[in-house]
């Protein structure tokens, strides 16, 4: 006999979307305010304290990625393909990420066609390009490069780093989400099942964006590569 | 991006408009706005004083806050600005907010705003995004003359000079473009323009255009499944999902039509619109529970919105009615009288209302509320809405009301006697009342009465007869106000008249009143535009 009484475990997806809404503003406060208070300090104390915020930056990170993983997945995300300028894009990423590489000591080199447009999801696109300096900015040596160019039809977002390069295990996690293998490769699989979500709903015809992680690139380290059609 | 020595050049001149309720932001604002150079900023917390500033003066750039507490709220605010025309293309309307909505993204295209920004905002997203905005906005001037004048060809000319010069605004030109002509009936122009944009890129906007096309030229399989192809590959399109609704319910699969609607309400929880239209096909289909709730909530999401209409007030009275609660049913139509004061809503609730009796077993009330009706219907010559009318008709009939139910529901036949589902609505009227063969009789009789008409007045203008025809068919109109039919054919004899014997202020007059009443009936008229530009280009007589 069925026991009816018995509480039923609580649907915690209800309260999913407005509980990281709410971190998020809690979130965002502290990085305003770590921010203005890191900018203050002496070099050197600036570099010290620069893990604060490249912590809060991640979480503020993870909170985004899980926000637009359950709107996707319930088909409520406004997936909205604009046309953009890649000259904005590129500044607008720079501006997000400026203070955490400047008080880390970290070089940003930037390449790309300052007069090509592209169609993607700005916000999502955004986020995951994000995500992907911030990983870069802990597994360096002092140097990052960001390009953005069309080859073959498609738009090439490349981060790449001069630090010792993905370890075999991040790698093979990559290629698992992007075959869409099931995955549990704990602290990465998050930020690399967002970016793969992100590059499959960039679609164009008959063609579908795909992410992908490689060593060895223009500075021989990490190299994280996102195609949109 | 500005090539210029001034950083501010964007701004110079511009007159802001910022609507927030938190005194912090506006003043945030109201600063950053001030180091881009810009000197005439207006600030207001809610949506009352909002339109109170729109009614007053003209903005380049408002910034609107979604969230504002009770009242309006930013997109609701937009919703009444645009739909009273206070603001015009070349305002941008930019919504702050801390989440991006499919109702700001995919919305209908005529209450979309130009741009969101995210909260947090930082001094340089606001500057480089309202630059953007600015400039795409600044060559949309003249297009908006030309629409408020309602020179379709003009506005269609006007988008095709400035996408050669303006890279920036060329999305919006081609949206603003297609959409004229489709309100022109240009279908196959339109189908042209959109098929260009999708031989190069899968657009969700281009291929609902598209589907819109196939809509309008009746081709309903094919609509459909533009339609659904747009929403598989993006599941929060809006747009789409309302036309998909529209498709089904056109082609009588109301249950697949629900489904879509419930489906569009749960992307765009605040939408009035949406909500009535699910409340109005959930009681067609006889879905009580459904049709309550979307009814309910429609009067509760409208309160502060323009889109408020007695529509939701009058389906929830009938819904409560059959669902043998006939002491709320009466109370909301006591209110929707206080809230709408128009006679048309009074004399609506009041038809409702003795429908609500009748169905309570009141025959008393019902025959005396069916009498008062009656004299009503008199009184207005006729000229209500058809579906009122023929709940009119409902009502005189279950009270044994004959002549009036009969004079009725000829006026209804005789001015829609080309809307075969009306007519056929007709016919069931009187078959539910138990009289198969007096509606049938009486449906056939007065259209058959109308084609001669019409058919006496074409054979005297083909036999060059004119002044008559046109004199017959005036007369026809003033009792059948609104047959479209003889409005059309009136305006065509009108303007070969005046080719033959040069202007005359009296039909020109009379062209345009019908040329904007056949409008009123039936928006996508391609008749329409095509006359408006015929009786424009009639010389003045000397």
């Amino acid at each position: 006999m069925d026991d009816n009484k018995q509480e039923a475990t609580p649907d915690i997806s209800a309260f999913l979307a407005s509980a990281i809404h709410d971190m998020k503003n809690s979130i965002s406060i502290l990085i305003k305010f770590l921010n203005s208070s890191i900018t203050e300090l002496e070099p050197e104390a600036q570099r010290r304290a620069a893990p604060m915020l490249y912590e809060a930056q991640r979480v503020n990170d993870n909170l985004i990625q899980m926000l637009a993983i359950y709107k996707v997945g319930n088909q409520f995300y406004p997936f909205d393909l604009t046309e953009n300028s890649i000259d904005d894009f590129v500044h607008g990423i720079v501006e997000q990420n400026e203070s955490l590489l400047s008080y880390l000591g970290i070089e940003l080199n930037l390449d790309f066609d300052d007069e090509l447009t592209w169609y993607f999801d700005r916000e999502l696109v955004t986020g995951v390009i994000s995500h992907a300096l911030g990983n870069a900015s802990r597994y360096n040596k002092g140097k990052l490069k960001l390009s953005v160019k069309e080859e073959e039809g498609e738009l090439v977002i490349r981060v790449e780093d001069n630090g010792g390069g993905f370890p075999a295990s991040v790698i093979e996690a990559g290629d698992a989400v992007r075959k869409g293998v099931n995955f549990s490769s704990g602290g990465t699989g998050l930020g690399l099942y967002f970016s793969s979500m992100v590059a499959k709903l960039h679609k164009n015809r008959d063609k579908t964006g795909s992410m992908s992680l490689e060593n060895g690139g223009e500075y021989g380290g990490g190299c994280f590569i996102l195609r949109l059609p | 991006m500005f090539v210029s020595d001034d950083i501010n050049a964007a701004f110079i001149g511009k007159y802001f408009l910022i609507v927030d309720d938190f005194q912090g932001m506006r003043t945030l604002m109201r600063e950053m706005l001030k180091t881009f150079g810009v000197k005439n900023i207006d600030t207001v917390t809610n949506g009352l004083e909002a339109i109170a500033s729109l009614e007053k003066n003209k903005y380049d750039v408002v910034l609107c806050d979604f969230n504002l507490g009770t009242g309006k709220n930013g997109q609701q605010i937009l919703e009444e600005a645009k739909h009273r025309d206070l603001v015009g293309l070349s305002t941008a309307w930019v919504i702050i907010t801390a989440e991006k909505t499919a109702d700001m993204v995919f919305g209908a295209a005529e209450y979309m705003p130009d741009d969101y920004i995210l909260k947090p905002v930082n001094e340089a997203t606001m500057r480089s995004r309202l630059e953007k905005v600015i400039a795409r906005k600044a060559v949309l001037a003249n297009i908006e003359k030309a629409m408020r004048a309602k020179n379709h060809a003009r506005v269609v000319a006007l988008c095709d000079e400035l996408m050669v010069s303006s890279k920036t605004s060329a999305t919006e030109l081609l949206r603003i473009k297609t959409g004229t002509l489709l309100a022109m009936g240009q279908y196959d122009q339109a189908k042209q323009v959109f098929e260009q944009i999708l031989a190069k890129r899968d657009i969700p906007w281009a291929k609902t255009g598209l589907g819109k096309v196939a809509y309008y030229k009746n081709d309903m399989d094919r609509s459909r499944q533009l339609f659904r192809e747009v929403i598989n590959q993006n599941p929060a399109y809006l747009e789409a999902h309302d036309w998909l609704a529209k498709c089904h319910e056109a082609a009588g699969e109301l249950e697949e039509a629900q489904r879509v609607l419930v489906r569009s309400t749960e992307l765009s929880p605040h939408s009035v619109l949406r909500q009535k239209n699910l409340g109005e096909l959930a009681h067609k289909r006889g879905d009580m529970e459904t049709a309550e709730k979307a009814f309910r909530r429609t009067i509760k999401l409208g309160e502060f919105s323009v889109h408020k209409s007695p529509g939701a007030y009058l389906g929830l009275a009938k819904v409560c009615s059959s669902k043998n609660n006939p002491a709320e049913a009466l109370q909301i139509l006591k209110n929707v009288t206080k809230e709408f004061e128009s006679s048309e809503t009074a004399m609506h609730a009041k038809v409702v209302e003795g429908l609500v009796y009748r169905e309570a077993g009141d025959h008393i009330n019902a025959g005396k509320i069916s009498k008062e009706v009656a004299e009503l219907v008199r009184a207005d010559d006729n000229k209500g809405n058809p579906g009122m009318m023929l709940e009119a008709a409902q009502l005189f009939l279950a009270t044994g009301n004959k002549e009036a139910a009969e004079n009725l529901a000829k006026s209804v036949v005789r001015n829609n006697h080309e809307n075969t589902e009306l007519l056929a609505q007709v016919s069931e009227l009187y078959n539910q009342a138990g009289f198969q063969d007096i509606g049938q009789a009486l449906v056939n009789k007065s259209k058959q009465e109308v084609i001669e008409l019409n058919n006496r007045g074409v054979v005297m203008a083909k036999e060059g007869k004119l002044d008559e025809a046109i004199k017959l068919l005036s007369d026809a109109r003033t009792m059948l106000p609104n047959n479209k039919r003889i409005m059309i054919n009136l305006v065509n004899m009108a303007i070969l008249s005046m080719r033959q014997s040069g202007r005359n202020d009296y039909l020109m007059q009379l062209s345009r009143e019908c040329v904007e009443q056949v409008a009123k009936l039936d928006r996508q008229e391609e008749w329409c535009a095509q006359v408006r530009a015929a009786l424009d280009a009639i010389p003045a007589t000397e």
